[in-house]
C-alpha cells in the first residue's frame, strides 16, 4: 500500500511530462484507468480499519481528482496543438478561380421579352403566339390595310410561295387573339418579324416585336397611357420616365399615336442618339380601329380596345447601348456571353 | 415634305413662333417633324448694291469691281460672273476680307444659288426697281420644316402649305386666311374641250386657256419660295403649276395649246402599244391599266405623273392650257410602280386628293399669272367635267361617348371650336351631334366617329389626358404552356453552361444541299434580299453549324443552344412551324466529353430519355457517333457528333430535339412520390460481358432501375458493363435468401437473352 501510494506520488509528474498523446494515454490507464493504480488501492481498503478507511478514501479521492485534472489539461493541450498543426497545413489559395461550368447566358432578347411577359401576365394579359409565315389577310387586310393602301409601302414584305408572306409585324396576332378569346380579354404577342431591308449597323431584316392588345367595353386613351407608363417604368427601372404622346398614323388604330420617351443619353437636350430632338420613338399605339374589331368578329358598337407594338430589338439596343444591330442575330458568343450575369 | 415657315405664315396672320417651335407643335398635333433648317439666313445681311466700275485682273478670269452698297459703304471685291458690269444692280453679301487673285476682296456679289433662290451659279442676280442698300425685295430668311412623309400617308390635304396652315391656325387659335378667290374663274364658252371617258379613272377634270403668254423666269421672290421647299424653278408657267401643287395641294399641268390638236383633252385609259416621250426625256410604254391625258392624236401626258415632251411649254410658247384634274389614286400608284417613276404630283395623287381642288387650283393659277406673267390674257371660260358626287353622310357623336374614348372630360364649346377650326361643320341641335366632314378630309381620311376622337384628342393635346387604370375583371390569364416549357428549357440549359443564340430563318440553296436537304422541300422566298437567303429553314442545323464554325475561331471550347422554328411546307395553307432545340458542345481537344455532356443534358431535360443506335446517318453526322433520341418509344430527336468533313478542327457534339413532341411528353409527365422505405435495402452488382460494339442500352432495358457503374474493357477486347441493383421491400427487411433469389432470377433472365455474365 505504501508503495502504491509512492507510485501515485510520481504519477502527477509522469502525466505532465508525457511526450505524446499515446504516452499520456498509457499513463492514464496505469494510474486512473478502470484497472489502474487508484482502483487497486481502492480494492485494498477493505483490510483497513474504519478510521483508516475514511482517511485513505479521502486521500485517494483527492489524488484521483488531481490526476484526472492533470490528464484533462495535458490531453486538451495535445488536442489543440494537433488542431493548430492541421489548420496550418490546410492553407488554401482561395483566389484561384473555381473549376466547373459557369452558367451560360440567355439571349438578351429572350431576357427582355421574359421581363415584359411577366409584367403583363401579372396584369392579366395572356401571352399568345402567331405564325412567322402569315396569310396576307392576317398581316394586311384584316388590319385595315387593303392592297391599294399606301401603308403597304411602309413595310417591305418578304413574299413566299403559296401567296403567303413573312409577317412584317406582330399585329396579325391581334386578329388571331380576337378569334381565339371571348371579349373582354387582354393579350400580348412577342415574336420575330421580317422586313425586306438591307442589313447594316442600324437595319435588320429579322427582328423582334411585342404586340399588346386589350379589348373591353370601355377602353380609353387614358387607359392606354396607363399601361404604357407602367410598361416603361418596368423596362427602364424608374418611375419618372418622361414620355410624350403624339399623333401617329397606323391603319389598324384610330386614333393612332407615337409614344416617345425622353432621350436617356442627353436627358432631352439633344444628341446624336435622338437625332438632336431630345426624344426617342419607342411605342406606336392607339385605340383599335373599328374595322379591325369587325375583322376579328367583334362589334365595334359594343367593344373597344387599345393596341401597341414594342420593338424588343430596339429596346435591347437601347438598354445596353449596343452599337450594331447585327450582333443580335450573330450567334457570336463574344457578344452573347456578356448577358449571362444574374439579374435582379 | 418640306414646308416653308414664311409660306405658312401667309395664311396664318399673327403667327409669331419661329420654325423650331412650329416644328415641335406640328409634331405634337399633326405629323412628325424630322427637322427644321434655316433657309438663306444670310439674307438678313445681304443688300442691293450697284456695280460702279469693273476692271480686269491680269492672268485671272475674274474681274475687280467697285460696288456701292449703301448700307456698308463702297467696297472693292473680286467677281467671277460674266454678267458683272458697271451699272448693274445686284446683291451684295458682306463677308469680311479675303484675298482672291491677289486682290483683297471685301465680300461678294451673289448668284441665285448663294441666296437660296434657285440653282444658278454662273451669273450674279440682276435686280431692277430697287434702291441701293435696301434688303432684296420679297426675300427674307426662312425656316424649312421637314415633315416625315409616312406621317402624311393618310392626309392628302397636308401635302400642301394651305392644309398645313389650317392645322397651324387651329393649333395656335389663329385665323386662317384662304388665298383662293373663286370669283377669278372666267365664265363663258371654254376654249378647250375636255372629256372624261370613265369617272372612276378621273373623277374631275378642269382646264382654262391663256393667250399672250410670255415664258420667262419667275420673279426672284417667287423662285425663292419654290426653292426653299425643294422645287427647282424652271420658268414662270411651270413654276405656277408647282406653286399651286405645293400650296393647295393641286398638282397641275400646263400644255402648249398650239401643240394640243383640236384643243381637246381626253382623260382615258391608255391604249395598248401607246408610247409617250415624257418631260424627263424618257420614253414610256403605256398599257390599258394606265390613265393618260389624250389628245386627238395620242397621249399628251401620263395622268397624275408626268407631262409629255411634244406638248411641253417652251420659250416660244404663247398660248397655254392649264389642266387641274383629279385621278384615281390606286391607278396612279400602280402606274408609278410599273414605270418606276414617282413624281411630286404622283405622290400627292396616290393619297386621294380632294376633287373640289381642281377649280380652286385654276383660280390660284389665274391669280398667280397676274403676278408672274402679267402680259397673259384669259380666253374663254373654265372647262369643268366631273362625275356624280355623293356627299358623305354626317358623322354622329355624343359628348359622353367622346369623353369616354378620351378618358377625360371636355367642354362642348371646346370640341366645337376644335372641329370648326379644322373645317368640320358641327350641328349640336340634338344630343347626338352631326358632324360634316370637309371635302379635303372626306376622300378617305375621315369617315367615322373614331376619326373625330383623334381630331379632338390631338388638338387638346394628349398630355392633358391623365393615365388611368381601367376597371377590369380580375382574371388570371391563360398560361401559354408552350412558351413556359421553352423558357424552362432555356433556364435549365443556361444553368449548366449553355448560351442561347438566335439565328436567321433564311438559308441558301447551297447550304441546304451541303446538309443533304432537298431545296424543293423548303418554302421559297419570292423576293429574297440576296440569292443566298432564299429558302426558309427546315432545320436549325445549317446555322448551328455556322455558329460552330464562327465561334471556334475565338474559343477552344464552348456550349450553345438555339430554340427556333423549323418551317415545313404543307400542300395547302400555311406551313407547319415546328419548334426545335439544338444544343452544341464544341471542344478543340475532346474525345467523347461533348457527347457525354449532351447525354447528361438530355437526361436533365427528359428524364425518360434513351439513346438508340442507328445506321441511317445523315451526311453531316459522324457515322459511328450518331444515335436516335427516344422517350417512351417515341422518337424525339438525335444525338450526334458532326462529321469530320464538317468540323475539321476539334469536335462538335449536337443534341437536336423536336420540342412539339417533347412538350406533349412533358405535359403528360407527373412528378410522383413514393414513401421513403423504412426497411434497409440490399445491393448487389452484376457484370455483363458484351462485344466491343454492343449497346449498353440493350442490357439496361433488362435491368430496370439498375444503376450503371462502369464500362470496363477486357483484355480480349470485349467490354464488361457493371450494374448495381438495389432491392428492398416496403414492409420488412429482405432475407439473404431472398436477395440471392432475385440476383439469380436476373442472371438467368439475362442469360436467357443471350448475355454473358462475369463471375
Ligand atoms: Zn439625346
Amino acid at each position: 500500500m505504501e508503495q502504491l501510494f509512492a507510485a501515485l506520488e510520481g504519477g502527477l509528474e509522469r502525466l505532465n511530462s508525457a511526450p505524446n498523446p499515446e504516452a499520456l494515454e498509457a499513463v492514464r490507464v496505469e494510474l486512473i484507468g478502470r484497472k489502474g493504480l487508484i482502483a487497486e488501492l481502492s480494492k485494498g481498503m477493505g483490510k483497513l480499519s474504519p478510521e483508516e478507511r475514511v482517511a485513505t478514501g479521502k486521500k485517494l479521492n483527492e489524488a484521483k481528482q488531481t490526476l484526472e485534472a492533470a490528464y484533462e489539461a495535458r490531453h486538451a493541450a495535445f488536442k489543440s496543438a494537433a488542431l493548430a498543426a492541421r489548420l496550418e497545413t490546410e492553407w488554401l489559395d482561395l483566389t484561384v478561380p473555381p473549376s466547373g461550368l459557369a452558367p451560360g447566358a440567355m439571349h438578351p432578347i429572350t431576357q427582355i421579352q421574359t421581363e415584359i411577359e411577366e409584367l403583363f401576365v401579372s396584369m392579366g394579359f395572356a401571352v399568345l403566339d402567331g405564325p412567322e409565315v402569315e396569310t396576307e389577310w392576317h398581316n394586311f387586310d384584316a388590319l385595315n390595310i387593303p392592297p391599294t393602301h399606301p401603308a403597304r409601302d411602309m413595310q417591305d414584305t418578304f413574299w413566299v410561295e403559296g401567296g403567303h408572306l413573312l409577317r412584317t409585324h406582330t399585329s396579325p396576332v391581334q386578329v388571331r387573339g380576337m378569334q381565339t378569346f371571348k371579349p373582354p380579354f387582354r393579350m400580348i404577342a412577342p415574336g420575330r418579324v421580317f422586313r425586306n431591308e438591307e442589313v447594316d449597323a442600324s437595319h435588320e431584316h429579322t427582328f423582334s416585336q411585342l404586340e399588346g392588345m386589350m379589348v373591353d367595353r370601355d377602353v380609353s386613351i387614358a387607359n392606354l397611357t396607363y399601361f404604357m407608363k407602367t410598361l416603361l417604368a418596368k423596362i427602364f427601372g424608374r418611375e419618372d420616365v418622361t414620355v410624350r404622346l403624339r399623333p401617329g398614323y397606323f391603319p389598324f388604330v384610330e386614333p393612332g399615336f407615337e409614344l416617345d420617351i425622353q432621350c436617356m443619353v442627353c436627358e432631352g437636350s439633344g444628341c446624336p442618339v435622338c437625332k438632336h430632338s431630345g426624344w426617342v420613338e419607342l411605342l406606336p399605339c392607339g385605340l383599335v380601329h373599328p374595322q379591325v374589331l369587325r375583322m376579328g368578329g367583334l362589334d365595334p358598337a359594343e367593344w373597344g380596345g387599345f393596341a401597341f407594338g414594342l420593338g424588343l430589338t430596339r429596346l435591347v439596343m437601347m438598354r445596353y447601348a449596343i452599337d450594331d444591330i447585327r450582333w443580335i442575330n450573330s450567334g457570336d458568343l463574344r457578344f452573347l456571353n456578356q448577358f449571362g450575369g444574374p439579374r435582379a | 415634305m418640306k414646308f416653308s415657315r414664311n409660306w405658312l405664315a401667309d395664311y396664318v396672320p399673327g403667327l409669331a413662333v419661329d420654325g423650331a417651335e412650329l416644328g415641335r407643335q406640328i409634331t405634337m398635333r399633326t405629323a412628325e417633324c424630322e427637322g427644321v433648317e434655316e433657309h438663306a439666313p444670310q439674307l438678313k445681311d445681304v443688300c442691293v448694291a450697284r456695280v460702279e466700275s469693273v476692271e480686269p485682273i491680269p492672268g485671272s478670269p475674274n474681274v475687280k469691281a467697285v460696288v456701292e452698297t449703301g448700307r456698308y459703304g463702297r467696297k472693292t471685291l473680286v467677281c467671277g460672273a460674266p454678267n458683272c458690269r458697271a451699272g448693274l444692280l445686284t446683291a451684295y453679301w458682306p463677308l469680311g476680307i479675303k484675298k482672291i487673285a491677289g486682290v483683297d476682296s471685301e465680300g461678294m456679289l451673289c448668284a441665285g444659288d448663294e441666296l437660296g433662290i434657285n440653282r444658278d451659279h454662273n451669273l450674279i442676280v440682276e435686280l431692277s426697281d430697287v434702291a441701293v442698300g435696301d434688303p432684296l425685295p420679297g426675300l427674307v430668311p426662312d425656316a424649312v420644316i421637314d415633315i416625315d412623309n409616312k406621317s402624311l400617308t393618310h392626309r392628302p390635304d397636308l401635302w400642301g402649305h394651305f392644309g398645313m396652315a389650317r392645322e397651324v391656325a387651329a393649333t395656335f387659335g389663329l385665323p386662317l386666311q384662304d388665298p383662293t378667290d373663286l370669283s377669278l374663274l372666267p365664265s363663258g364658252e371654254p376654249q378647250v374641250k375636255v372629256e372624261i371617258e370613265d369617272f372612276t379613272l378621273c373623277p374631275r377634270f378642269s382646264a382654262v386657256v391663256f393667250e399672250n403668254v410670255k415664258v420667262a423666269p419667275s420673279p426672284l421672290w417667287f423662285q425663292y419660295r419654290l426653292q426653299a421647299v425643294g422645287l427647282n424653278p424652271i420658268n414662270n408657267i411651270v413654276d405656277i403649276t408647282n406653286y399651286v401643287m405645293a400650296e393647295l395641294p393641286q398638282p397641275m399641268h400646263a400644255f402648249d395649246a398650239d401643240k394640243v390638236p383640236g384643243q381637246t383633252l381626253v382623260a382615258r385609259a391608255a391604249n395598248a402599244g401607246e408610247r409617250l416621250e415624257a418631260l424627263n426625256g424618257e420614253t414610256y410604254d403605256l398599257d390599258p391599266a394606265m390613265i393618260v391625258v389624250g389628245g386627238l392624236e395620242g397621249p399628251l401626258a401620263i395622268a397624275g405623273i408626268i407631262g409629255g415632251d411634244p406638248s411641253a411649254i417652251g420659250d416660244s410658247t404663247t398660248r397655254i392650257i392649264f389642266e387641274a384634274a383629279n385621278w384615281n389614286p390606286a391607278l396612279v400608284r400602280k402606274t408609278t410602280v410599273k414605270l418606276k417613276l414617282r413624281t411630286d404630283a404622283s405622290m400627292r395623287f396616290e393619297k386621294s386628293l380632294d376633287p373640289e381642288n381642281t377649280l380652286r387650283g385654276l383660280a390660284r393659277a389665274i391669280a398667280l399669272m397676274k403676278l408672274v406673267c402679267p402680259e397673259a390674257t384669259l380666253v374663254g371660260g373654265v372647262a369643268d367635267v366631273r362625275g356624280p358626287v355623293t356627299a358623305p353622310a354626317p358623322i354622329k357623336i355624343t359628348m359622353p361617348w367622346m369623353a369616354k374614348k378620351l378618358g377625360r372630360t371636355i367642354g362642348q364649346n371646346e370640341v366645337v371650336s376644335i372641329l370648326e377650326a379644322l373645317g368640320f361643320g358641327v350641328n349640336t341641335a340634338s344630343r347626338e351631334w352631326e358632324v360634316t366632314v370637309p371635302s379635303w378630309r372626306a376622300t378617305k381620311d375621315i369617315s367615322m366617329d373614331a376619326d373625330l376622337v383623334e381630331e379632338v384628342g390631338r388638338m387638346i393635346g394628349y398630355a392633358s389626358i391623365t393615365p388611368t387604370a381601367p376597371r377590369m375583371d380580375v382574371v388570371p390569364p391563360k398560361i401559354n404552356r408552350e412558351r413556359a416549357f421553352h423558357n424552362g428549357l432555356r433556364r435549365r440549359l443556361t444553368n449548366v453552361g449553355f448560351t442561347e443564340v438566335h439565328n436567321y430563318s433564311f438559308v441558301a440553296d447551297a447550304e441546304a444541299r451541303k446538309f443533304g436537304f432537298d431545296a424543293a422541300d423548303h418554302l421559297r422566298v419570292l423576293n429574297p434580299i440576296a440569292e443566298d437567303q432564299a429558302l426558309l429553314r427546315i432545320s436549325l442545323l445549317p446555322k448551328i453549324w455556322k455558329n460552330i464554325d464562327d465561334n471556334r475561331k475565338h474559343f477552344d471550347q464552348f456550349r450553345l443552344f438555339e430554340i427556333g422554328r423549323e418551317i415545313h411546307k404543307r400542300p395547302e395553307g400555311l406551313p407547319d412551324e415546328v419548334p426545335h432545340l439544338a444544343v452544341v458542345v464544341y471542344a478543340k481537344d475532346d474525345g467523347v466529353a461533348g457527347l457525354n455532356q449532351l447525354k447528361r443534358a438530355a437526361l436533365d431535360l427528359v428524364p425518360e430519355v434513351t439513346f438508340q443506335p442507328t445506321t441511317s446517318v445523315r451526311v453531316f453526322e459522324h457515322p459511328a457517333r450518331t444515335a436516335q433520341v427516344m422517350a417512351n418509344e417515341t422518337l424525339i430527336g438525335r444525338l450526334f457528333e458532326f462529321h469530320p468533313d464538317f468540323v475539321e478542327v476539334g469536335r462538335a457534339a449536337v443534341l437536336e430535339l423536336n420540342l412539339r413532341t417533347l412538350e406533349a411528353l412533358a405535359n403528360a409527365r407527373k412528378t410522383s412520390y413514393t414513401a421513403v422505405n423504412k426497411f434497409p435495402s440490399s445491393s448487389f452488382d452484376l457484370a455483363v460481358v458484351v462485344g466491343a460494339r454492343a449497346s449498353a442500352g440493350d442490357v439496361a432495358q433488362h435491368l430496370p432501375g439498375a444503376q450503371f457503374i462502369e464500362d470496363y474493357r477486357l483484355p480480349d477486347g470485349r467490354r464488361s458493363l457493371l450494374y448495381r441493383l438495389t432491392i428492398s421491400r416496403p414492409d420488412r427487411t429482405l432475407t439473404g435468401d431472398e436477395v440471392t433469389a432475385e440476383r439469380t432470377r436476373l442472371i438467368e433472365h439475362l442469360r436467357a437473352q443471350g448475355f454473358e455474365l462475369r463471375a
